[in-house]
């Protein structure tokens, strides 16, 4: 558009979003340039929330370390622990026992399903539909109950230690995963009820933010992002971790990898947890809880880089053992950090307003991108 | 715990057992001596070559065995080694399942190149490797700290950075304030 | 057809219709999950990590914590400071000071794991509120008596 012949001066308009606006979920500050409504360039400036997680995991024993891990992605810190877990395990040559393994997938579904069910009332708020927060919050509450039954903790759970868990399962544990299993099915179609069908919520989201597959690998894009754009990409599936290859569940995936798509992407993946969840609570073996491991952690010198597939996408934790009783080096693949390193290539060419939809379908915790 | 930084050792040896298969073998043919190491360490295998070998080495995975998607890329900071930050560009192919790493040590002040040139991933993580290390990539688009203030000055994941210690100065220009502590 | 279907929708703003009968079942008092704080207190789980508390035996009254400084090695954000002195009759070490800082504490739990006597407990009380931030530095007395939350009247 040429600028020299109008009579109004239709030059590029530099927009600040954030880093206190409400859709951002966060601390995130976004610079816009604009030409009238349309996007030509996004600029990302995170770090308001750096904590240094990284550094202070190089300052920690390896069991001190794990409550930090439950904060850099809050709201789905199960996740992060049984990532955590993981890693340190395979670098110190440990094994979780089975009881223990089939607890950690019925917590860490758990709070897949919470983490998707807040994205979802979150997101419907930022488009303009109010009512499904409230409900949203309402099911998710239900989750935290479980949580903080099992480990005393609602949100920060660190629920998992390393080499199994620190809790036995209280009385009624399995019944009430049943209950919430139930209702929950009942309740999303609830949701779909007021946003599938409804008018304005596919016409705000269609078309909107879209992200094909090749730009999805080329841009480091993992989780439901990528299940949007068409691979069928779950670490669940593809290596799986803590017994995932014993339950019977399939990986959504849709064509057009727009927000339309990833808001049915994840409500489909809340589905398939139910399903992972009445599978595993009906076969809880019985056994110990924790492996036998050693009193003073002291993983043998080494590397390990193990992955878990976090509500957000695939969370990595690479640690470098120096032998001694601190992590040499704690580096954490934070999925919300590359999944909003293509909000650039999103963003391009959509109006203002979608912006807004775009951020809320990448589904990014601040406090993991930042770290 | 500690509030002193731990006094920083390089790791002596790591139990690596030799990484053997079809992969090593056609990266071998194809770098010889510039590839250092093809190893496996609990059941995770890398590649350790020389430093100006790291983007063709990451071309070559991309293109010719379709390793297309960079994971993460960091960096480790060795202070007692001569070379002393090694980098580490973690691989994964969709099509084969399978996960590598590649590995190369440099010497502090050496600039390495970007590897923005094969993944467009590796912007934001080279960024972040600058801002936590001081190490500065060739041919990046945008060279600056992503994580930190602009004006910070010291490179936060370097072993002789303490936990407690911040720019001092950034802290009472911009916060008004003593001290962050 | 389906066009026509479409049209009727619209017409008759069947989505909205829809929406509104959902929020329309949702206004059943059973539904309703806001507890009404501070007149009517959530009953927390039994193994909720709120206030420390250091426990005393109900026998005789005295504490349970033998001074064994587990769980200041154990925490992660190094906030506990245990003060003891050999005491020369008994051999054993008395508790003379324990300083617990709250506002640093992550109730991650690791205390109390640690402690072999079950003395340091993370309790059901949850509401740790002060006006200072030295108030948030809790003294042996404080951590054996507990916290002092205004009750309200419903």
């Amino acid at each position: 558009m040429s600028t020299a012949e109008t009579f109004l001066d239709s030059s590029e308009l530099v927009l600040n979003m954030g880093p206190q606006h409400p859709s951002t979920h966060g601390v995130l500050r976004v610079i816009l340039k604009l030409d009238g409504e349309k996007v030509i360039g996004t600029e990302c400036v995170i770090g308001y929330l750096h904590r240094g997680v990284e550094k202070i995991g190089e300052n920690r024993t390896y069991v001190m370390f794990a409550p930090y891990v439950d904060r850099m992605d809050y709201i789905s810190a199960v996740s992060n622990g049984l990532g955590y877990c993981l890693a340190v395990e395979q670098l110190g040559g440990y094994v979780a026992p089975p009881r223990a393994q089939t607890v950690r997938v019925i917590l860490t579904e758990l709070n897949r399903i919470a983490s998707h069910l807040l994205w979802l009332g979150t997101h419907a708020l930022d488009v303009g539909a109010i009512t499904p927060l409230f409900y949203t919050m309402r099911e998710r509450e239900e989750v935290l109950k479980i949580f903080e039954n099992y480990c005393g903790a609602r949100l920060t759970t660190h629920a998992f230690r390393i080499g199994g868990l620190q809790y036995e399962l209280y009385d009624g544990f399995e019944d009430q995963v049943r209950v919430f299993c139930e209702r929950m099915l009942t309740k999303l179609d609830e949701y779909e009820e007021l946003l599938t069908g409804n008018r304005i919520w596919v016409n705000r989201l269609t078309g909107v933010g879209i992200i094909n597959a090749a730009d999805c690998k080329r841009y480091g894009v993992t989780g439901p992002l990528m299940r949007a754009a068409g691979v069928a990409a779950d670490l669940r599936k593809l290596q799986p971790y803590s017994g995932y290859e014993q339950y019977d569940f399939d990986i959504p995936t849709r064509v057009n990898g727009d927000s339309f798509d990833r808001y049915v992407i994840r409500m489909e993946e809340i589905r398939q947890s139910v399903r992972i969840l009445r599978q595993a609570v009906e076969r809880i073996p019985t056994g110990p809880v924790m492996a036998k491991v050693a009193k003073v952690l002291k993983p043998a010198i080494g590397e390990a880089y193990v992955s878990v597939e976090a509500p957000k996408g695939e969370l990595g934790y690479f640690i470098v053992s120096d032998g001694s009783l601190h992590p040499y080096r704690m580096r954490v693949r934070p999925p919300s950090f590359l999944n909003l390193q293509a909000l650039t290539e999103m963003c391009k060419g959509a109006l203002v307003a979608d912006v807004v939809a775009i951020i809320g379908t990448l589904d990014i915790v601040l406090g993991e991108v930042d770290r | 715990m500690p509030e002193e930084p731990k006094p920083a050792g390089p790791p002596t040896q790591m139990a690596s057992t030799l990484w053997e298969g079809d992969l090593p073998t056609t990266v071998k043919a194809a770098f010889g001596e510039r590839l250092l190491e093809s190893a496996c360490y609990v059941n995770q295998n890398f590649f350790v070559v020389q430093a100006d070998a790291v983007i063709p080495l990451i071309e070559f995975l991309k293109r010719e065995v379709d390793f297309d998607f960079l994971v993460d890329l960091t960096a480790v900071d060795y202070p007692k080694r001569a070379e002393r930050f090694e980098l580490v560009y973690i691989l994964y192919s969709y099509s084969r399942n399978e996960r590598i790493r590649v590995k190369t040590s440099i010497a502090d002040g050496v600039v390495p190149a970007t590897a923005t040139t094969v993944h467009t991933t590796a912007n934001w993580l080279e960024r972040e490797v600058f801002d936590m290390f001081g190490i500065r990539f060739a041919g990046h688009p945008e060279m600056k700290r992503i994580l930190l203030p602009e004006e910070w000055v010291g490179h936060p994941l370097r072993k002789e950075y303490g936990i407690t210690q911040m720019d001092n100065n950034w802290v009472k220009e911009n916060l008004g304030i003593e001290s962050g502590q | 057809m389906s066009k026509l279907k479409q049209l009727f929708r619209t017409f008759f703003l069947v989505d909205l219709l829809e929406g509104l009968w959902v929020t329309f079942r949702n206004q059943h008092p059973k539904h309703i999950y806001t507890e009404q704080y501070p007149s009517e207190r959530p009953q927390v789980a039994e193994r909720y990590r709120g206030a420390p508390r250091l426990n005393n035996n109900p026998e005789n009254n005295e504490t349970l914590c033998i001074s064994c400084n587990l769980c200041a090695i154990a925490c992660p954000e190094n906030l506990i400071v245990v003060g003891w002195e050999r005491n020369p009759e008994t051999k054993r070490k008395d508790l003379i000071q324990f300083t617990y800082d709250v506002s640093r504490c992550m109730f991650c739990g690791l205390c109390e794991d640690a402690c072999p006597v079950d003395a340091l407990e993370l309790t059901q009380d949850f509401e740790l509120a002060s006006y200072t931030r030295e108030g948030q530095v809790w003294d042996r007395q404080m951590l054996e008596e507990g916290p002092y939350p205004v009750k309200y009247k419903s």
